[in-house]
């Protein structure tokens, strides 16, 4: 899963098991949060509609409000309840409705987070380890053990000379894979023809 | 009229025009109802990547007004209903009643109802009024196209000033060993994972077929642009198996 992918199962979790049905969101229905965390150099913006949370990297236009913090701080205040360092921007009201709200719903950071696998295939994966690597120190330090496994994750994904060169040869072995299973399609196929039409279709 | 009718390219046996239109739809009706299975064997699940990528990059928001084009079963009408809630509307649109009925359907039973908006349609000639979307899709779709000029047209015409148009397809790979094994995927197996699955290898010859018939990266990119696009960009996912295409009208 990639980061905006944790944060709305996080979140839609979270209202799931809410005693309350996450009611204390109520409020920011069909509002857009933007959510900068420094630390990681991303901006997730949060949609609330009726039908739940939303979180995608990407919006056309201005957020409601927007938060300036770090995926540190954030871990902090799902513990402590106490958000350390952070700004509120445009409309700070709705800014701290959204920061009380996920303060008062209990969400499972680490655990969440460890479903984080960072953006491998389909996605450019450059531009994220980049940002992660040069946050790392800072990081490691502050968050424990998990993220630090991730972040190494999402570092080993940046492929090496020799890993471009295996690449090539594993894609010659998939020809070679491609060209027995067709063998195993051809030889199911003339099975299947041997047996009786089926009825259907 | 004369003799000579124009052909055009029906994956790579040449048809007259008129008859492309039919065949496409007869390919999309016989794999409406395995089409969703078939997606996910057929691109070992990644196209769920490349839709949600879509999707964040779409930069979406609770009010616009969405159209996804050739939307099929509804992958991205769901997404899309989600994130611009009930103050937003998605129009699914598609030119073939049983892949749209199939889409309808599932996205009642998920929940998705009230702001959607089911419709047949061409995509060569657009029931709506000029400036009427935020955003306009079409994923995997363009390529099954006739006139995919006047396609990109339409959808300009129909997009807001400074909305934006998205084309998700099938494109040219970009790394020569895997073009080669892509390739041969495409054209040995697919066709008889489609015949063991949905026992129809003819229209899984043509998705294979038409696939390397559609225009490269940066054709349509030129395509885009003579459509009127003011500006047109594209990224590839998965080393090109994959584009996506955004053109945005000022
Ligand atoms: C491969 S499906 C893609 C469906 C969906 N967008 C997805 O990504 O899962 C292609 C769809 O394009 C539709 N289609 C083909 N030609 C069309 C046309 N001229 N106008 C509108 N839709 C068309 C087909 O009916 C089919 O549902």
């Amino acid at each position: 899963m990639i980061l905006s992918q944790v944060f709305e199962f996080a979140l839609n979790q979270a209202v799931r098991l809410d005693e309350q049905q996450g009611q204390v969101f109520q409020p920011l229905n069909d509002k857009v949060i933007a959510l900068q965390l420094n630390d990681l150099n991303t901006t997730l913006y949060i949609l609330f509609t009726d039908y739940g949370i939303s979180v995608q990297n990407t919006l056309q236009g201005e957020a409601d409000a927007k938060i300036e913090t770090t995926l540190t701080d954030l871990l902090a205040f799902a513990q402590t309840g106490l958000l350390k360092h952070a700004t509120y921007q445009t409309d700070e009201a709705l800014a701290e409705t959204f920061v009380n709200a996920l303060g008062s719903v209990e969400i499972d950071w680490e655990e969440h987070l460890s479903h984080y696998t960072g953006d491998l295939i389909a996605f450019k994966i450059g531009h994220a380890a980049r940002s992660m690597m040069q946050s790392k120190t800072a990081v490691k330090q502050q968050i424990g053990d998990t993220l630090k496994e991730y972040l190494q994750f999402e570092l080993n994904a940046l492929p090496t000379h020799s890993q471009v060169q295996r690449f090539g040869k594993q894609v010659l072995q998939t020809q070679k894979d491609v060209e027995a299973l067709e063998n195993r399609i051809d030889a199911l196929s003339q099975q299947l023809s041997q047996q009786p039409a089926s009825p259907s279709k | 009229m004369s003799q000579h009718k124009k052909t055009i390219d029906f994956g790579f046996s040449e048809v007259p025009l008129e008859e492309k239109v039919k065949k496409v739809k007869g390919v999309f009706d016989s794999v409406a109802d395995n089409y969703d299975v078939m997606n996910d064997v057929m691109s070992l699940g990644i196209h769920r990547l490349w839709k949600r990528h879509t999707i964040e990059l779409s930069g979406i928001r609770p009010g616009n007004a969405v159209l996804d084009l050739a939307g099929g079963t509804g992958d991205l009408t769901k997404e899309f209903a989600k994130r611009v809630g009930k103050t937003g509307r998605v129009v699914l649109a598609d030119i073939n009643e049983s892949m749209v009925r199939v889409g309808r359907d599932r996205l009642i039973n998920q929940g998705i109802a009230g702001n959607v908006d089911y419709t047949i349609t061409n995509a060569e000639a657009l029931g709506f009024p000029d400036n009427t979307f935020d955003l306009a899709t079409i994923a995997f779709g363009l390529r099954n196209v006739t006139n995919k000029d006047k396609a990109l047209e339409e959808l300009y015409r129909v997009l807001k000033p400074g909305g934006q148009l998205m084309v998700l397809e099938f494109s040219k790979v970009t790394q020569p060993l895997l073009a080669k094994a892509y390739d041969f995927y495409s054209f040995n197996i697919l066709p008889k994972m489609g015949k063991l699955i949905a026992d129809d290898e003819a229209s899984y010859q043509y998705l294979a077929e038409s696939i390397r018939m559609h225009p490269d990266q940066e054709t349509l990119k030129q395509m885009m642009l003579d459509a009127g696009f003011d500006k047109a960009d594209y990224l590839n996912m998965s080393e090109g198996i994959v584009a996506l295409h955004r053109g945005w009208k000022y």
